[in-house]
């Protein structure tokens, strides 16, 4: 309404974020192709003891050197990597079903049932998802942890979508389309096309996120992957017995676990609001 | 007026906005004396914002200017960003821009302002404000203001922020859309108070306005703004008696006139559609309901009724209860049965039949597409085939001027105007029964008022719709309903038709509805154009 | 005020019920011990609930009151979670600060997600790395005590920050600073005034997050830097299945939360309404 209108967002961040999102999408899909073609790539097996040398220090031969069993750096890194990240994968499927889909259904529902259930759902949600996560694994068995991480993760997910489709059914906006005859069932629907449409992809890439995270922090405490499977946070545990003295055990499963979250992170989008 | 000392004189004035292929304004001169009033007429973006810029020392980071600038008897000075203004310029914003801050007091913030101005401390700046307060006719004490803005309606702001630009004894105001959006009973108030202090203070103004009623109400000289330059210039009588250019005279169209001998439609003898039956607006009034009965009255088929009166009178209230969204005490028959009564799909299913169009800019649903708005209603009421969908949106796109644009924009993205005309776009595909409208021309520019009048009245005459028309200007009541209801304190105060009720009202709120509507400036007061 | 603040109290009672009926259902796995059904569960869980009202919280595996072992615990975990709260305010609001301002803000974005992707675990481990190249020797007693708190409170501190830069973000176009520029106020006094207590507001809004984040931080450090806590007993209680300390944990992460967030919200109306 003002002559000197408030300034929006310059042009030139908004580069910088599809950029940066492109960015994203791009290494998580060269991420996906090494996952996929991971066996081709990695010079021996997972979980291949005494190819060389113990605890032999990057090399042209071993370019991520070997471990305290003498496996190669490289190929083990390769490998947790898989394994992450088809755990990341079988995690956010419930973190978005169950959590962004039940959410987002929940608050149409009648007043009173969406309340309780926001209510119960709300607990969960005041319990660290790491917590929750190691919880579920102990009562369902650690050979779940792509599960157990996925529902740990969503009671987050229920309450961001909760919330954004409670604000879309009270907005202005869906009060009149009320008045005018459209049902809740087209409101529904209509609000979740364009959920989908708006923000599924980014939802899922924070959710990934967000999995990735705890699932390699349960394998870091020995929660997550049962040996001679290994994820990188049991990589990087394994890499404490050394007493860190051989550093490369740890920090090429670190750096490959870092890659994949920055990736996903910068699929999701710089958003203000995401959750730690 | 004209004949004060120089205030400011201004020469070829251009300024251009980083990134923008044309320039904001260009060869622009203004003189200014000391105690004048100059308004700047024009749509948004017409350039009339740069001026007040430049003078606010407000111009935004890149933007080039170029051009001279002379305060008073001093230097002739290029125009620059980092001007430094020698005369006390204040700026009178408008209540509807929001310019104050939702979690603060009114008072507070104001005192802020006038203290940082006069480099006084806040507690003086409160005392000013005060005073300022005390010499307004009808301004509230400040105590009223000391709650934040949302909690205020936007009148009592506007007292604020006048109060605020006259507590500055400034040389200048800068008038940004100033009483924009208010009610013109509350606008014609406060134009009052504005002129009165400017006798008082001796202060010249700068008015941007987008709508000729503010030269008609102001008087003094104005300046015709269209894409960053003048294309008419004169006095406010000159403008006013008639107008050169072609888009001067678009622009003048949209000035609203009350016409008193206009001979009403033959009254609508259908069957009861909407039927209100003791209403109580107020809880207050409850006790009162029992030998008053609330507010009831009906509306036949094919008939048009205007809810007419000032913001908090009650007339939006009544609206949202026939709407179904508020209840209230007392019944609403539509089509003579109480929505309340019927199943959901029952009640939706009636709803259908009615069509509302607002002027809230988020009346629509912002992620959804132009097309996707349009097609909704018919995709809900009939079995069509994809064709049949197509060829009606793209009629009704056609009626209301949208045709040209991309159906698949999101609403989000249209300009005010367009999300207005989509709206009845969207209520003549839902071949409604009823037809809400709320304060249709709210917010948008003269050129716009006219085109959504025309609209409106068209949409009008092709169907045989029943139209609900809720405002606080008689002159849009007028255009769009044949009978009228008077809204004051929660309560109807009169009713009828609306020649009748122009031509011989009895309660002061009418006298103030249609003295808001009357300008005194006009040859002659009841010339239809 | 009181209105809002009964509100909020109401709402963090039911949470506290909530997670107390949670503690319950945990707990009552060792009582029914996923034999005779869903009554029998049910049955269990009200007679663990009961117990809770009594104080009574049941034996660990090893046959000690999971309250004593509670409160023996407590002190480290408090320690590191008071230390890390400490630190994360000390780092996070200035780094917020810092970095809400549009161009700066912008700028810095890819290098945030870069610190912030990294996981608790890593950021302990490479402080934990620097402390032994530094001491030639791994870290123990106060020094590993203090290591975990500065790991807790990193993880602390991208909360904070990113708890304020979310509020600033939210105000970051808000009408009144352009309003309160054109009525005559300079742009540093609106920032102060006005935007800094509203972003402050937002951030105590999100001091349920950040109570999230260091309780999860928690549960990283002590395990890397071997200072058995609370969440080290939630840990071992998991793996050896012993519910009723885990039940006692968890309640006591989820009250800690809750009341983060209660306490945050009030924080929020108590500077906005200011």
């Amino acid at each position: 309404m003002s002559i000197v209108s408030v300034s929006a967002p310059p042009a030139a961040a908004a580069f910088l974020r599809r950029f940066l999102v492109c960015v994203g999408w791009s290494g998580l899909g060269l991420v996906a192709v090494a996952v996929v073609l991971s066996d081709f790539l990695a010079p021996v097996p997972a979980g291949a003891t005494h190819i060389g040398p113990l605890l032999s220090a990057p090399s042209a031969r071993f370019p991520f050197g070997t471990d305290l069993a003498g496996r190669d750096m490289f190929s083990e890194t390769l490998h947790g990597l898989s394994v992450t990240v088809a755990q990341a994968c079988e995690a956010a499927a419930p973190a978005i079903l169950a959590g962004g889909l039940l959410g987002f259904m929940s608050a149409h529902l009648p007043r009173p049932a969406g309340l309780v259930l926001r209510w119960a759902i709300g607990v969960l949600a005041a319990v660290p998802a790491l917590l929750l996560a190691i919880l579920a694994l102990g009562l369902i068995g650690r050979g779940f942890a792509g599960i157990a991480a996925g529902l740990a993760v969503a009671p987050l997910a229920f309450m961001h979508a909760f919330d954004r489709a409670g604000a879309a059914g009270n907005s202005v906006y869906a009060g009149y389309a009320r008045a005018m005859g459209v049902s809740a069932s087209t409101l529904l629907r209509r609000d979740l096309a364009y959920e989908f449409r708006d923000r599924f992809v980014s939802s899922a890439a924070r959710a990934f996120v967000t999995v990735t995270i705890v699932l390699a922090t349960v394998g870091f405490l020995h929660f997550g992957a049962e040996p001679p499977q290994r994820d990188l946070g049991l990589m990087i545990s394994d890499a404490t017995a050394t007493d860190m003295q051989a550093w490369w055990t740890a920090v090429f499963p670190a750096l490959g676990l870092l890659i994949l979250i920055l990736l996903a992170r910068l699929a999701a989008g710089p958003d203000e609001g995401a959750r730690p | 007026m004209n004949g004060g000392r120089r205030l400011l004189e201004i020469n070829d004035l251009r300024v251009a906005r980083p990134g923008s292929p044309s320039p904001e304004l260009e060869r622009f001169s203004l003189t200014l004396n000391a105690g004048e009033t100059v308004v700047l007429l024009g749509e948004a973006d017409c350039g009339k914002g740069a001026v007040l810029r430049l003078l606010g020392g407000l111009c935004e980071r890149g933007e080039a200017l170029s051009g001279t600038i002379r305060f008073g008897a001093g230097e002739t000075r290029q125009a620059a960003q980092n001007l430094q203004i020698p005369i006390r310029v204040a700026w009178l914003a408008a209540a509807a821009s929001q310019p104050l801050n939702p979690h603060a007091g009114v008072a507070p913030q104001l005192a802020r302002v006038i203290a940082h101005k006069l480099g006084c401390p806040p507690g003086a700046g409160r005392e000013e404000l005060r005073a300022a307060l005390a010499r307004l006719p009808g301004a509230p004490a400040i105590e009223v203001l000391d709650q934040p803005p949302a909690k205020r309606n936007m009148v009592a702001t506007g007292w604020g922020l006048l109060a605020t630009a006259c507590a500055q004894t400034p040389d200048l105001v800068l008038c940004d859309h100033a009483f924009a959006d208010l009610s013109p009973a509350a606008v014609r108030v406060l134009t009052a108070a504005l002129l009165a202090e400017q006798t008082r203070l001796g202060f010249a103004i700068l008015y941007a306005a987008r709508g000729p009623q503010t030269i008609a109400r102001i008087g003094g000289r104005a300046l015709v703004l269209r894409r960053g330059r003048v294309v008419e210039e004169g006095t406010a009588e000159h403008l006013m008696s008639g107008q050169t250019h072609e888009y001067t005279q678009s622009f003048f169209r949209a000035l609203p006139r009350l016409v008193t001998d206009k001979a009403p439609r033959p009254t609508a003898r259908g069957e009861p559609l909407l039927q209100v039956q003791g209403l109580i607006l107020r809880p207050g009034d409850k006790a009162r309901s029992r030998s008053r009965d609330g507010i009831s009255f009906e509306l036949r088929r094919g008939a048009s009724l205007a809810l007419v009166g000032e913001e908090g009178s009650g007339r939006r209230g009544m609206m949202r209860a026939v709407l179904g969204l508020d209840r209230r005490p007392g019944r609403t028959l539509f089509d003579a049965v109480d929505l309340t009564m019927l199943s959901r799909s029952m009640a939706t299913r009636l709803r259908r039949s009615i069509a509302f169009v607002s002027g809230a800019d988020d009346a629509l649903d912002p992620r959804m597409t132009l097309w996707d708005t349009v097609e909704e209603p018919l995709k809900a009421q009939l079995d069509l085939s994809r064709e049949m969908i197509a060829g009606y949106r793209d009629s009704a796109l056609k009626r209301v001027g949208l045709a040209s644009q991309d159906g698949g924009r999101a609403v989000a993205m249209l300009a005010p105007f367009d999300k207005r005309r989509l709206q009845v776009a969207r209520a003549i595909v839902a071949a409604p029964v009823l037809v809400v409208i709320d304060e249709p021309l709210h917010g948008l520019d003269a050129v716009a008022q006219t085109t959504m009048r025309d609209l409106l009245a068209a949409f009008r005459l092709a169907h045989q719709a029943a139209f609900l028309v809720i405002t606080g200007d008689l002159s849009v009541a007028q255009a769009l309903a044949d009978e009228v209801m008077v809204f004051h304190d929660g309560r109807v105060v009169e009713r009828g038709v609306m020649r009748d009720l122009l031509r011989v009202p009895k309660e002061p709120a009418t006298h103030a509805l249609i003295e808001a509507v009357t300008f005194p400036a006009f040859p002659r007061q009841d010339a239809p154009v | 005020m009181w209105r809002f603040a009964l509100w909020e109290g109401g709402r963090f009672a039911l949470g506290l019920f909530g997670a107390a009926l949670l503690a319950a259902g945990i707990s009552a796995l060792s009582v029914a011990g996923g034999q005779g059904g869903g009554r029998a569960f049910l049955s269990a869980m009200a007679g663990r609930l009961l117990a809770f009202l009594r104080l009574d919280f049941g034996t660990g595996a090893g046959g000690q009151d999971v309250l004593h072992e509670l409160v023996a615990r407590s002190p480290t975990t408090l320690a590191l979670v008071l230390l890390g709260a400490v630190i994360a305010f000390l780092f996070g609001v200035p780094l917020g600060l810092l970095l809400s301002g549009g161009p700066l803000r912008r700028a810095a974005a890819p290098l945030i997600q870069i610190v912030a992707a990294a996981p608790v675990f890593c950021a302990g481990l490479a402080l934990a790395l620097i402390a032994q190249r530094l001491f030639h020797r791994p870290a123990g007693g106060a020094t590993a005590l203090l290591l975990a708190a500065l790991t807790v409170g990193l993880a602390g501190a991208a909360a904070v920050q990113l708890a304020l830069r979310r509020a600033a973000a939210e105000i970051q176009y808000a009408p009144f600073r352009l309003g309160l520029r054109q009525l005559g106020l300079p742009a540093p006094e609106i920032d102060r005034v006005y935007v800094a207590p509203l972003v402050f507001a937002g951030a105590f809004r999100g001091l349920g997050d950040v109570m999230l984040a260091l309780l999860s931080a928690t549960l990283v450090a002590e395990g890397i830097f071997k200072c058995p806590g609370l969440a080290d007993l939630f840990l071992t209680s998991v793996a050896l299945r012993d519910w009723n300390a885990a039940a006692l944990v968890l309640f006591a992460f989820a009250g800690a939360a809750l009341l983060a967030d209660f306490a945050g919200r009030l924080g929020a109306q108590t500077i906005a309404a200011r």
